[in-house]
């Protein structure tokens, strides 16, 4: 069979990623068609730029659910004689699987392409959630640090300028290698770092509905339990359903990203809330005898929503740069996953003499990177209009 | 620039129309404005916030940012015409021939510079003076806007001086060039009345020495009438009345001009007999304006199929000097009929006492020093010897500018504060120490609080019944959440606002419909105690009114008693049956309305008092301008607090103002003053109004 030529092999990649067209298309169709009733988000169809990156960020979204209807190989699987072969190779003796390698073969014989689509899974497995419970950190000590000011806060500014100005490398290293990673301090790091959400979301609960016992009780327990439950799974691997689990080395890069990301929406929780601390609305709650941490989760966290959905939007790009450099580094995920950090770092090597093994997860980084960019200025421009 | 004749106007706008294009569709701003301004003409232009009244100032400096466009008309300033000069052109004449002043004095300076490099950067830039010679004229201006040691003053950083000081340099910075127009757009807002009244001054004067134009741009009717020549109302994009002074006052010829004047508290208003009329409605957007008059669906006078039938001209009025109107029926209408309210109220009863301060003082201890803790700590003594005692339905009001310990006083209070000593009685409960985590529900929900900033008194992102519905919980009212939506509902009836509102939110509403939502949340638990700090000051004239009457009226309901923060001395003698007078912390005269507004006064209460700009020609003041600013809190004066600034000190013998704090002295029944001045000194005192007979 021919080699394929660059525009066949675009044309049959757009049509392996059919599933997400259709998909993106549905999105954007509602999305415009109901944009004014919508909010913020909303809004975002106002702006090119806003909705050129919501496209970007929705592409791979997609793309990591559909993954298993997009992948053309096994991305674990090896094909013999098809080592570093050129994109649009065909197969020797397809046997009913797919004939090319539309993005050619890496350095032991496997489609880059259906890595590159796993690995899209992988890195949107890890990164919103790494930034979702760094976030829910970052806020959880912002607020009352902002709010009661004082010892509190030196403490715990002190606290996270001693964790920003550790050297983010070495930490991971640290973080990573075997004489840490067979000692408690990850597991236990993790029960720390897992318990925060758990307790963040009673508290938000309780605050709200402590004036109906009857609700406060389901909603809180409602928490309670399923929270431990996943809390069980994901911090000791303890689930007695099996149904939450966790890797030792995922759990490793979660901690670390969560460690370094944390301290700075830390300070970005604490500016806002030592702004809207000063608001008549808040004075209104403490004058009606209203508990602190109901002011902090209801009147002022919700009104610190805006910069906040912002930089979330930055931080899972910035996440995945970190899990890149993490694979890149050989640390943290698995050696043989596909994300697209270690992928890079297995293409290197012969990057002089068959660059496209690196180059494809290379810009699937960066594109995502980039429209999450897009995405938060979009988002930021609109929220500033009006 | 050529020849120009100094009899003809130098401003002229003509029917100019100024639209502001956003992505949904255009908005006009301005509509079919007009005036001229002669040589050495004051004119003001007043109306309500959204009138576009700023707007018209951006077009004349055509500075409108990229949204705004002049879509009509013309401006010709000294005969040429702005809307087509090339940006070359305008850059030369803005600064130089027309200089405009702001709001926000701070905003206008640039603080990373020494005031003296910024005035002297003006004639450098625009006449290219040398360094030397601009500075002897900084030097001249600064003396001239009567600022104390000009050399010192020169040398500073804005941020070192106090709000009063940086507008007058801004004032100072906008003459360096000697310009033939100086747009003030509501220069005074920013800063207390008795700093404001300085300024006004200063501007009269300094329009009269350099022979400067004047625009004027305020909401204050009574400013306007202190320093303009003419003026002109706007409303709604539109000019709706303009003319001379005297004319537009004494003989309005437009409506709403009468309504506005009908929404404001002069003298001879009061809360029982003459109550202040709100104008009914709200004011349009500027994309849902009614056809024809856009003050129609307001106007008593509406007719159908006449006043919404087509764009209304201004026409002249006769025998007047250049008095126009808006309006189609001016001819038709008894202009001199009084307004009767539909039934007279009667007072509400004041009861027993409910809430007792006993010689309370609240005092912070600020560290000298931020970055190392430790070392010398200074005392602020926010509050000193607060006594007084408030009775059930009685309207009690404290009255003082800003750093008067008012706001400190309400904190303490309320219980966000505990007091440093003394005793707070609230219905024979002591609550001076408790914080309000540790007061009972009852206490908490008998005394709450109505907040000044209508845009910041409500939580923006929960629904305006979801916020009702929360206070409720929180005091226990109601058994279930329906009983509470019901009682919510009924709070929003009670505010006069539309049971449709609960699931609003706030953005979506109005300032004054914001402040009564804060209104119905603070008699959710059937407040006994209301505090309102300066509950009306952030709104427009006609909304203050309807909001003012709505407080009167709960309180006559439910008993209240209103404990009313205001600086505003003419809403303060409108509405309240107690005035307490606060200065630097000190309680300085406390009596009933008539005893504080008549002679004896203290001598700060005279000056606040002459210091409210009074928008009726009839009455005669006397002018009494204070001398610098009001002192810092954290190093207050010797003695007595207001003897830096005090006109009568020369009258007490010895330096017996600048050793001792004065006594409280009870001069009638009920009448407090804290002053060293001998009785028959006060027994002299003449008063600061004199109403002309009419």
């Amino acid at each position: 069979m021919e080699e394929l030529g660059w525009l066949a092999i675009f044309g049959r990649m757009a049509v392996q990623f059919l599933p997400v067209w259709v998909a993106m298309a549905l999105v954007f169709g509602l999305s415009i068609t109901w944009r004014r009733r919508l909010g913020l988000y909303g809004k975002l169809f106002d702006s090119t730029i806003g909705m050129i990156g919501f496209g970007i960020v929705i592409f791979w979204l997609f793309t990591a659910v559909f993954a298993d209807l997009i992948i053309t190989h096994d991305p674990l699987a090896q094909v013999s004689q098809m080592r570093n072969v050129v994109p649009g190779t065909p197969l020797p003796n397809p046997d009913g699987r797919y004939e090319y390698y539309l993005l050619g073969g890496d350095s032991i014989a496997r489609d880059v392409f259906s890595r590159m689509v796993m690995g899209a899974r992988e890195v949107l497995r890890i990164a919103p959630f790494a930034a979702m419970i760094s976030f829910m950190i970052g806020i959880a000590l912002g607020l009352p640090a902002g709010y009661f000011g004082g010892r509190l806060d030196t403490g715990l500014t002190f606290v996270a300028n001693l964790v920003l100005a550790f050297p983010v490398i070495l930490l991971f290293f640290l973080l990573v290698a075997p004489e840490i990673q067979f000692t408690l301090i990850p597991t236990v790091m993790a029960g720390v770092l897992f318990l925060v959400p758990i307790l963040f979301l009673m508290v938000l609960l309780n605050a709200r509905f402590f004036t109906q016992p009857g609700k406060r009780n389901l909603y809180v327990g409602g928490v309670l339990v399923f929270g431990l439950w996943a809390y069980s799974g994901l911090a000791f691997n303890a689930d007695p359903l099996g149904f939450w689990g966790i890797s030792p080395n995922i759990l490793n890069v979660f901690v670390a990203v969560v460690f370094v990301n944390a301290p700075t929406v830390f300070r970005i929780v604490r500016g806002i809330t030592l702004d809207i601390k000063t608001r008549d609305y808040v004075a209104a709650a403490q004058t009606r005898g209203e508990g602190p941490w109901y002011i902090m989760m209801w009147e002022i966290l919700p009104n610190a929503r805006g910069p906040l959905i912002v930089d979330f939007c930055l931080r899972i790009g910035y996440t995945t740069i970190l899990l890149g450099t993490l694979g890149f580094f050989g640390l943290g995920v698995s050696p043989e996953s596909p994300d697209w950090g270690s992928t890079i770092n297995d293409g290197r090597r012969l990057l002089t003499v068959y660059p496209h093994p690196a180059l494809v997860p290379a810009f699937s980084l960066m594109s995502l990177v980039l429209g999450l960019n897009l995405l938060a200025d979009g988002l930021r421009e609109e929220s500033l209009k009006d | 620039m050529t020849e120009w004749d100094p009899s003809k106007p130098i401003l002229e706008i003509e029917n100019l129309s100024i639209s502001f294009f956003t992505r949904l569709r255009e908005i006009p701003a301005v509509m079919d404005f007009s005036c001229t301004v002669m040589p050495g003409e004051a004119m003001g232009l007043v109306g309500e916030s959204g009138c576009g009244k700023s707007t018209v100032a951006l077009g004349v400096m055509r500075d409108l940012g990229v949204n705004g466009r002049i879509v009509g008309g013309s401006i010709r300033f000294k005969g040429q015409d702005l809307t087509t000069m090339s940006l070359d052109g305008l850059r030369k004449l803005r600064g130089s021939e027309i200089a405009m002043i702001y709001q926000e004095p701070m905003a206008s300076l640039n603080p990373a510079m020494k005031v003296g490099r910024q005035l002297i950067e003006v004639p450098m830039i625009h006449r290219g003076a040398s360094a030397a010679e601009a500075r002897a004229q900084a030097r001249a201006l600064v003396e001239d806007v009567r600022l104390p040691d000009p050399d010192r003053i020169l040398d500073a950083y804005p941020h070192q001086l106090s709000g009063g000081q940086q507008q007058r340099i801004v004032i100072a910075m906008a003459l360096m060039a000697n310009p033939a127009l100086l747009i003030l757009d509501e220069p005074t807002t920013a800063l207390d009345v008795t700093v404001e009244a300085g300024i006004v001054d200063l501007v009269k004067d300094l329009g009269r020495k350099y022979g400067t134009s004047m625009l004027f741009i305020s909401h204050n009717l009574g400013l306007i009438m202190e320093t303009c020549n003419r003026l002109c109302v706007m409303y709604s994009g539109e000019a709706v009345e303009s003319g001379n002074i005297t004319d537009v006052f004494n003989k309005m010829r437009h409506p709403y001009t009468q309504a506005l004047f009908r929404a404001i508290p002069l003298p001879g208003a009061d809360k029982n007999a003459r109550p202040l009329r709100a104008i009914p409605g709200n004011f349009p957007l500027p994309h849902e304006r009614p056809p024809g008059c856009n003050f129609g669906p307001r106007c008593d006078y509406f007719q159908q199929g006449l006043c919404d039938a087509r764009d209304i001209p201004m026409a002249p009025v006769e025998g007047d000097d250049r008095h126009e109107s808006r309006c189609l029926r001016f001819d038709e209408i008894d202009w001199a009929a009084k307004w009767k309210p539909e039934k007279e109220v009667e007072a509400s009863q004041v009861g027993e006492v409910v809430l007792r301060m006993d010689d309370v003082r609240k005092y912070y201890e600020v560290a000298a020093s931020a970055l190392f803790s430790g070392g010398d700590t200074k005392v602020v003594k926010a509050n000193e010897t607060l006594s007084f005692d408030a009775r059930a339905g009685e309207t009690l009001a404290i009255v003082g500018e800003s750093g008067c310990g008012k706001s400190t006083f309400a904190k303490v209070l309320m219980g966000l504060e505990t007091a440093t000593a003394g005793k707070i009685m609230l219905f024979d409960e002591n609550v001076q120490s408790t914080p309000i985590q540790m007061r009972n529900t009852d206490t908490v929900s008998s005394l709450q609080m109505v907040f000044q900033n209508p845009f910041d008194t409500l939580n923006p992102s929960m629904t305006v019944g979801a916020q009702i519905i929360r206070a409720l919980e929180i005091f226990k009212v109601g058994k279930n959440t329906a009983e509470r939506r019901q009682r919510m509902l009924e709070l929003l009836d009670l505010v006069k606002l539309p049971r449709e509102f609960a699931e609003r939110m706030p953005r979506q509403l109005s300032g004054g419909q914001k402040q009564r939502v804060g209104i119905a949340r603070a008699f959710a638990g059937d407040a006994k105690v209301v505090v309102a700090d300066e509950p009306v000051s952030a709104l427009d004239v006609s909304v203050q009114a309807a909001v003012t009457e709505l407080l009167m009226e709960i309180q006559r309901k439910n008993h209240t008693t209103l404990l009313f923060i205001s600086h505003d001395l003419s809403i303060v003698r409108y509405l309240s049956d107690r005035v307490m007078v606060m200065y630097l912390g000190h309680v300085v005269e406390l009596g009933t309305t008539d005893q504080v507004f008549a002679p004896p006064y203290h001598p700060y209460t005279e000056a606040l008092l002459s210091a409210v700009p009074i928008a009726d020609t009839t009455v005669e003041k006397r002018r009494i301008v204070l001398e610098g600013d009001i002192p810092s809190a954290m190093n207050p004066p010797s003695g007595c607090p207001f003897q830096t600034r005090c006109g009568w000190k020369s009258s007490v013998p010895g330096n017996l103002c600048e050793t001792e704090v004065p006594p409280m002295v009870t001069v009638a029944e009920g009448h407090q003053l804290k002053c060293h001045l001998a009785e028959d000194i006060l027994r002299r005192m003449e008063p600061v109004f004199n109403f002309a007979a009419e």
